[in-house]
């Protein structure tokens, strides 16, 4: 741990797990989703959904999504203030043994996009093919709160990841072609950033992978933009780590 | 030694390391700890635990502002009823006795109603500090710098029993809680007054020792009931503790080996009466139905 994990955090009550820890999930799926937030499926899962009237929980991770910080009265606040700002959310409650004691799942969805045409923001990993007659499917985000304030994201669409926003945080989903790694790499050495930690994985049925890194420094809207212009690049999500008080 | 990185695995290193680091009291120790341990400038580090010591305080001052109630009924404004009674003469043991009360309690009710805490060492025990170390420091007029720098004794204290046991209720039951809180507490009250690692070594030893045992069974689920008394019971204790070990008396146990039995002790209850809230008072026929009503507002 250290000093300060033990002195801290500086939080709105009454539960580090069930109040801080949820309004910080809250707070790192709105860096996650990375786009203003129209309409949202909250499903707390097992104990969140157990306590979560008395925990507070429901403000909390509302106003982690607002973008409230662990310690802002506002939190109290947050449902009013969401609905103020034309934010719609919707809470669902739900048991699953297989899921973490304190789970929470965001489905963002695109409000544009809804039963419509209009293509999605490059930065949903829906792929940015345009003109399907579809509608976009909501952009999932799963988290836990493991304790102490502490929290874990494990999934973004469907993609196993496991993210405590101590580090900058690079997300790219792709075409599955040979050599795409070596073109991420490129990119970020050349910019003198290095990777810390980097998993993989593939999705089967649409061929596309998503490259899940951990960076020593930040990844600058520039050398995103440069990925992205790949054309073999679906989607590219920077997240940059967790400050103080958050 | 010029050291990169600082490990202990228990206070019994401290002493060992200290001379070797050219360093002479705790607090100086944890500074330096914290500071090569995450590769933060020293004086960031006093900077970060001057806005934990301004939250502290603010959380008293907010707490005493308005009767704290929860939804629930088990938090019916306690300490605003305690300031009354105190004001009006009922003061058992006189005033800074009714302090250290009231500001225990009315900072762990201020949690319970959503209200700005310090989790320290969690919110379920975020009383115990601000009741105990920050009435004593106020009446005996400590300056604030040396309050301070008591912030890294009751840091480093907790810093130990998370390296050697655990601060979570949901693995050690409430003794880790409340019982580090107090052990934290009285190791920084103690270190208000002296720099002497063994007087500080006792404080936080009876002050965890004294809590040995205590269970994790809050009436459903919420951090209300028995948590916010608890913190009174283990700020009062935090005070009677630093006091025994400031008179000279040491503990027999080593804090270590108090640590250690807490484990073995928190090891050895069942789940029912770790943080699950399916025994103990949780599941009294009046905590049944408060439960019930709760989940009814759902």
């Amino acid at each position: 741990m250290g000093i300060f994990d033990v002195m801290g955090p500086v939080m709105i009550g009454p539960s580090s797990s069930h109040t801080a820890g949820a309004a910080r999930l809250g707070y790192m799926a709105r860096l996650i989703y990375g786009k203003p937030i129209k309409k949202v499926q909250i499903t707390l899962y097992n104990s969140f959904a157990e306590t979560y009237h008395g925990h507070g929980t429901d403000l909390a991770v509302v106003g982690g999504l607002l973008g409230l910080p662990v310690d802002s009265p506002q939190l109290r606040n947050a449902l009013t203030i969401a609905e103020a700002q034309g934010i719609r959310y919707t809470f669902v409650w739900k048991q699953d043994l297989a899921q973490h004691p304190n789970t929470v799942k965001f489905l963002f969805y695109d409000v544009d996009n809804e039963g419509g045409s209009e293509s999605s923001g490059s930065s949903n990993g829906s792929g940015n093919e345009s003109g399907h007659a579809f509608p976009a499917p909501p952009f999932s985000i799963t988290g836990n709160s493991i304790g102490g304030g502490n929290v874990r994201i494990v999934e973004i669409n469907g993609h196993r990841v496991d993210y405590s926003g101590y580090h900058d945080v690079l997300m790219i989903t792709y075409q599955d072609l040979p050599g795409m790694i070596g073109f991420i790499g490129d990119t970020l050495g050349t910019r003198n950033i290095n990777i810390a930690y980097m998993s993989l994985a593939r999705d089967a049925v649409e061929a596309s992978a998503m490259a899940f890194l951990k960076l020593d420094a930040p990844c600058p809207p520039e050398c995103a933009a440069k990925l992205r212009a790949n054309p073999n690049v679906f989607s590219v999500i920077t997240i940059n780590k967790l400050g103080d008080g958050v | 030694m010029k050291a990169r990185r600082i490990r202990v695995n228990g206070f019994t290193d401290i002493p060992r390391l200290m001379p070797r680091l050219n360093i002479a009291t705790l607090p100086d120790f944890f500074i330096l700890y914290e500071s090569l341990n995450k590769s933060i400038p020293s004086n960031e580090i006093i900077a970060k635990m001057e806005r934990v010591l301004t939250a502290l305080e603010e959380s008293v001052a907010d707490a005493l502002s308005q009767p704290n109630k929860t939804e629930s009924g088990m938090i019916a404004g306690g300490a605003s009823l305690l300031q009354q009674y105190s004001a009006a003469g009922g003061s058992l043991l006189g005033s800074a006795f009714s302090q250290v009360i009231c500001n225990a309690m009315a900072v762990a009710e201020h949690n319970a109603c959503m209200g700005r805490i310090v989790a320290a060492p969690t919110a379920g025990s975020c009383g115990v500090l601000p009741g105990a170390l920050l009435t004593v420091a106020k009446l005996h007029k400590i300056p604030r710098e040396r309050v301070l720098r008591s912030l890294f004794v009751a840091g480093g204290i907790g810093e130990i029993i998370s390296i050697r046991a655990s601060l979570s209720g949901s693995t050690h039951g409430c003794q880790a809680e409340n019982g580090s809180a107090s052990a934290m507490s009285a190791a920084a009250i103690a270190a208000l007054f002296v720099d002497d690692l063994s007087t500080i070594e006792s404080a936080a030893a009876f002050g965890l020792k004294n809590l040995l045992g205590l269970t994790c069974d809050p009436v459903g689920g919420l951090v209300e009931l028995p948590c916010v008394k608890r913190n009174v019971v283990a700020a009062v204790n935090a005070v009677a503790c630093a006091e025994m070990a400031l008179a000279g008396i040491k503990t027999v146990i080593p804090l270590d080996e108090v640590i250690d039995a807490m484990a073995a002790i928190g090891n050895s209850i069942p789940s029912t009466l770790r943080e699950t809230s399916q025994g103990g008072l949780a599941v009294t026929e009046t905590a049944q139905r408060i439960t019930a009503a709760m989940r009814g507002k759902q």
